[in-house]
């Protein structure tokens, strides 16, 4: 953006110290005074205020003690202040894993929250969108935090910034701190439901079969791989001890290798509606371990199997060009 | 940016009784200065709300209306109670009862934080009646109870009997922010005078009174309290010479003496050869008097300790009435401190004409008494050999000095001279007044205190309620003369004190017993304690700050000064509080500081750490990448991750140097 460019770099650099806008942060990141805010919640604004009057009547009738109360109770909310500040700084954040979902689920992200001093407690963290957590950090605990992020819409979706906030112990302040890691999730195409079948090995798509009829003629034993639908597990062979087989069926993997060409879908179907087939298709591939190939335009996926194809095939679908605004 | 508290939830019981605790602590301490009514209301709405079953909170409608109308119901209540209701007592009275109200419908967190808000307030009111060492130790549970509450109400506690962290919590807290709070209270400007409206209702101390009815300085003398407190420069006068010179009451209806309402100027005794001096700490009184010996010769002035200060906290400057008396410019609504010099006598010249004149008024009655006197006078040769004559009568005859002395009707003073001839010293006062008005000697009678006792605790002297005295004195020869008629009666009252002049059996104040028992030594020691806290905290008015200014050199600086002061002050204790709890964890502190450096500087050298990537597998790599230094980062990966997640024992400091030192040895040829 032009705007961006425009503004002046110190500008930019304490912009970016201040909220940190750009995802820039890397490895652990020790929260410390540099990035930690606090203010007055509501109820520590209320405290104020009614120390103030307190303040005004001690001052009015002369009451000594009146002064006394409000400044041990003013030294209390200070030191609690402290204290907030305290159960924040100090902590070590880094990130751990980025997450995948559909288009409608949830990305989970993964950070690490390491405490090297004593104990932590009522520490919420919060992506910019998605529900917040609650974890306490006993003294030198490291715990993973797990947030979800709302996958709204296919492609790269970045954890974003990263609230880390604290109004422990009096609720009366609450101390924050962003962190912004550059890491990113997958937000794959929302499988098209009910699954369409699958097309018909080499020979394209034949829409007259039902799924159900294509799974009824038994084809053959293979080996078992974790994963594998129960229904379709050999359990006679289970039973007399022969080992685990999975049951394969005319027209679900028998078929030989699928091949999902974008080129081959219903052109009536808009990219998005195109992108959900090959999804649902893929998913059904994999549940079925059956090989597939992926030809879009502009990428091309050869024939594997496996969840190293499904995610590369998956990524493939996510990151296809948006059809550009009309 | 304001974050609000958690979405409304209802309060967990805990949270309740948190609150509970809060609002009965806060009500505690008034209980005795508000109406029976109002004072058993407060609690009892916090007791019917907890004894209401927890699964049937009070239904939104009987909310909405019923408790308005029940507050509403109270403030009419209190305003039939007082009369009025738009002032000080009544107010407390109505907040006292608002906190009541408010807990029965208190259903949210945020409801539970204007709670404990207005408990806070409320705790603070109870300083309105009383400001001893028990009720600041009063104070403090609920302070600390506030704190619970507080942590309470940000999350449930999970273990209701876990009640003891958060006042440990709190406790700990409130320990570290008492440094800030000394540093407020000292340093925080103090007022001259209120901000609005002079506070009218201010709980006075019964004192003495500018009336005097039979039965009135008895009943004072009953009284433990302490009305002043007294420091001489040098040697206390002997208590045959303590008299404390208090209101002149001039005219007498028959049954009570009361004080000329116009005020004039006097004159200061001339003779200064026996002049004393010493330093009054007076307890407020809601009057305008300020005690001295008898005479003054000169104004009440600013304390010995501290000459830059006026009189008082209000600036209250005296002035000397020509019945001898100090009076003060306002009522005396705190504690104040003066200097005065007087000297010892029993006689100071009249102001003139006038005091013939006012003196020798009576009313009709007592017949027998004008007879008597009349009589008397006869006899006697001179004005001086009649009082001799009446002293001599009240010696002779069987009068007896108590505290409960028979209820005297009609003519009063004719029913005590030759009927009842039992009384206190108002009744010998009294009726030698009016022997010698009857005889035609302007005479007046003298209210004040008589004697004190020397605390061998502090070297001060204490004069009580107890010490409440009425003499006589009358004009002879242009000069009023002291004359005190109960010492004829009763001279141990005069040398020993009440304790030593009353019979056996008399309801002696305890303190004005003459038994040195050790439950008396205490006392004693506990009123110097008193005294201290007095004149140090409760007294800390604007007069003290400007002392502990200049006594800190500060008295020249100027209020920016004094904020900068202050505003560092606060800023060191912060560090000190945060650095008092880094010191705990600094080693493991700094083992990540290193740690991070080093994944900095490697990622800077083209090498960074995967997010998942632990220490070891980290300089793994590093080493793979720079195998001159591979075992010096080998090292430094055992050495942190011995420290981030080996034992804590006594080793840490040996593996942090290693660490360090091991970091330091790299050579700098680890660059891109």
């Amino acid at each position: 953006m032009s705007a961006v460019s425009m503004t002046p770099s110190w500008a930019r650099r304490w912009r970016q110290r201040l909220w940190r806008i750009d995802a820039a942060d890397r490895g652990p990141i020790v929260l410390r005074h540099r990035r930690i805010y606090i203010l007055p919640t509501r109820r520590g604004l209320a405290m104020i205020a009614t120390l103030a009057i307190m303040l005004l009547t001690s001052m009015n009738y002369a009451l000594s003690l009146g002064h006394a109360l409000t400044f041990l109770v003013a030294g209390l909310v200070a030191a609690a202040l402290l204290h907030t500040y305290r159960n924040l700084a100090g902590i070590a954040a880094s990130p751990l894993a980025a997450g995948e979902a559909f288009v409608g689920g949830e990305l989970a992200f993964t950070l690490s929250l390491a405490n090297a001093g004593a104990e932590r407690r009522g520490i919420v963290v919060a992506a910019l969108s998605g529900p917040s957590l609650r974890v306490d950090l006993p003294a030198g605990a490291t715990r993973p935090v797990q947030l979800s992020v709302p996958a709204n819409r296919r492609g790269r979706v970045a954890l974003g910034r990263v609230t880390v906030s604290t109004d422990f112990p009096l609720g009366l302040w609450r101390g924050w701190a962003y962190v912004h890691f550059p890491l990113a999730g997958m937000a794959y195409p929302a499988p098209e439901a009910p699954p369409p079948p699958l097309p018909q090995g080499l020979e394209g798509f034949d829409l007259r079969r039902s799924a159900r009829a294509a799974d009824t003629e038994l084809a053959g034993l293979r080996d078992y791989h974790s994963g594998d639908a129960l229904n379709r597990i050999a359990w006679k062979a289970v039973a007399r001890g022969a080992g685990w087989y999975t049951k394969q069926f005319e027209g679900s993997g028998g078929g030989g290798a699928l091949e999902l060409n974008w080129a081959e879908l219903p052109p009536r179907l808009d990219v998005e509606a195109k992108l959900s087939r090959l999804c649902a298709w893929i998913l059904a591939a994999e549940r079925e371990t059956r090989p597939f190939s992926l030809t879009l335009p502009g990428t091309e996926l050869v024939s594997g199997s496996g969840a190293g194809q499904r995610r590369a095939a998956l990524t493939a679908l996510a990151l296809f060009p948006r059809e550009s605004a009309p | 940016m304001i974050f609000a508290p958690a979405p409304a939830a209802p309060l967990a019981r805990s949270q309740l009784l948190w609150l509970a605790a809060l609002v009965l602590l806060a009500q505690l301490p008034l209980w005795p200065h508000l109406p029976i009514w109002i004072a058993v209301l407060g609690p009892g709405l916090v007791v019917a709300r907890l004894l209401l079953p927890a699964d049937r909170p009070l239904s939104t409608r009987l909310r909405r209306w019923l408790l308005p109308l029940l507050a509403l119901a109270v403030a009419i209540g209190i305003r039939m109670s007082f009369g009025y209701f738009l002032s000080r007592d009544p107010c407390v009275a109505f907040l006292y009862a608002l906190v009541g109200i408010k807990f029965v419908e208190t259903r949210s967190p945020r409801d539970g934080g204007l709670l404990a808000c207005l408990g806070l307030f409320v705790a603070l009111t109870q300083f309105f009646y009383g400001q001893s060492i028990g009720a600041a130790v009063i104070a403090l549970p609920m302070v600390l109870v506030l704190g619970g509450a507080l942590a309470a109400l940000r999350e449930a506690p999970a273990l209701p009997a876990a009640w003891t962290v958060p006042l440990l919590a709190t406790a700990r807290m409130l320990l570290q922010g008492v440094p800030l709070a000394a540093l407020l209270f000292i340093l925080f400007p103090r007022l001259a005078g209120p901000l609005w409206g002079a506070p009218a209702d201010t709980g006075a101390r019964s004192g003495l009174s500018d009336r005097m009815a039979p039965g009135s300085v008895s009943e004072l003398s009953l009284s433990d309290a302490v009305a002043f407190r007294v420091d001489f420069i040098g040697r206390p006068p002997p208590p045959v010479q303590r008299y404390w010179r208090g209101p002149v009451l001039t005219r007498f209806d028959g049954f009570e003496w009361s004080a000329l309402t116009r005020i004039r100027g006097g004159r200061l005794a001339a003779d200064r050869s026996r002049a004393i001096e010493y330093t009054v700490t007076m307890e407020p009184n809601n009057r305008q008097w300020l005690f001295a010996l008898e005479h003054p010769v000169g104004l009440p002035r600013a304390p010995i300790d501290d000459p830059t200060a006026a009189v008082g906290p209000v600036r209250n400057v005296a002035i000397l009435t020509d019945d001898q008396q100090l009076l003060a410019n306002a009522p005396i609504m705190q504690a104040i401190r003066y200097t005065q010099r007087s000297t010892i006598s029993d006689r100071f010249a009249a102001a003139g004409e006038a005091d013939a004149r006012d003196n020798v008024q009576l009313p009709r009655g007592n017949p027998r008494t004008r007879a008597f006197a009349a009589e008397l006078r006869e006899r006697s040769g001179s004005d001086r050999a009649f009082i001799a004559a009446v002293l001599d009568y009240f010696r002779r005859e069987p009068f007896v000095y108590t505290l409960a002395p028979p209820l005297l009707q009609g003519d009063r003073v004719d029913a005590f001279l030759f009927d009842t001839r039992r009384g206190f010293c108002e009744h010998y006062a009294s009726a030698f007044v009016v022997l010698l008005r009857a005889a035609g000697i302007p005479a007046r009678v003298v209210t004040g205190y008589q004697g004190g006792e020397i605390n061998p605790d502090g070297g001060y002297m204490i004069v009580r309620d107890s010490d409440a005295h009425a003499w006589a004195e009358a004009l002879l020869d242009g000069a009023w003369q002291r004359l005190d008629p109960t010492a004829a009666v009763a001279p141990s009252r005069i040398e020993r004190g009440l304790g030593g002049a009353l019979a056996q059996g008399e309801p002696v104040p305890y303190l004005a017993r003459l038994e040195e028992t050790w439950l008396k030594t205490l006392r004693l020691r506990w009123d110097a304690v008193n005294y201290q806290w007095q004149r140090g905290v409760v007294g800390f008015n604007l007069q003290r700050q400007r002392d502990v200014l200049r006594d800190l050199g500060l008295e020249a600086a100027r209020p920016w000064h004094v904020v900068a002061l202050a505003g560092a002050l606060a800023f060191l204790w912060g560090l000190a509080i945060l650095g008092f709890a880094r010191a705990r964890h600094a080693r493991t502190d700094a083992a990540v500081a290193l740690w991070s450096r080093l994944c900095r500087r490697l990622a800077h050298a083209g090498l960074p750490r995967a997010p998942s990537e632990g220490p070891l597998a980290y300089v793994g790599r590093a080493a793979a990448r720079w195998p001159q230094s591979s075992a010096l980062l080998q090292r430094i990966g055992e050495t942190y991750a011995a420290l981030r997640y080996g034992p804590s024992d006594a080793t840490r400091a040996e593996l942090l140097a290693r660490l360090r030192a091991s970091i330091a040895a790299l050579p700098s040829a680890i660059r891109r």
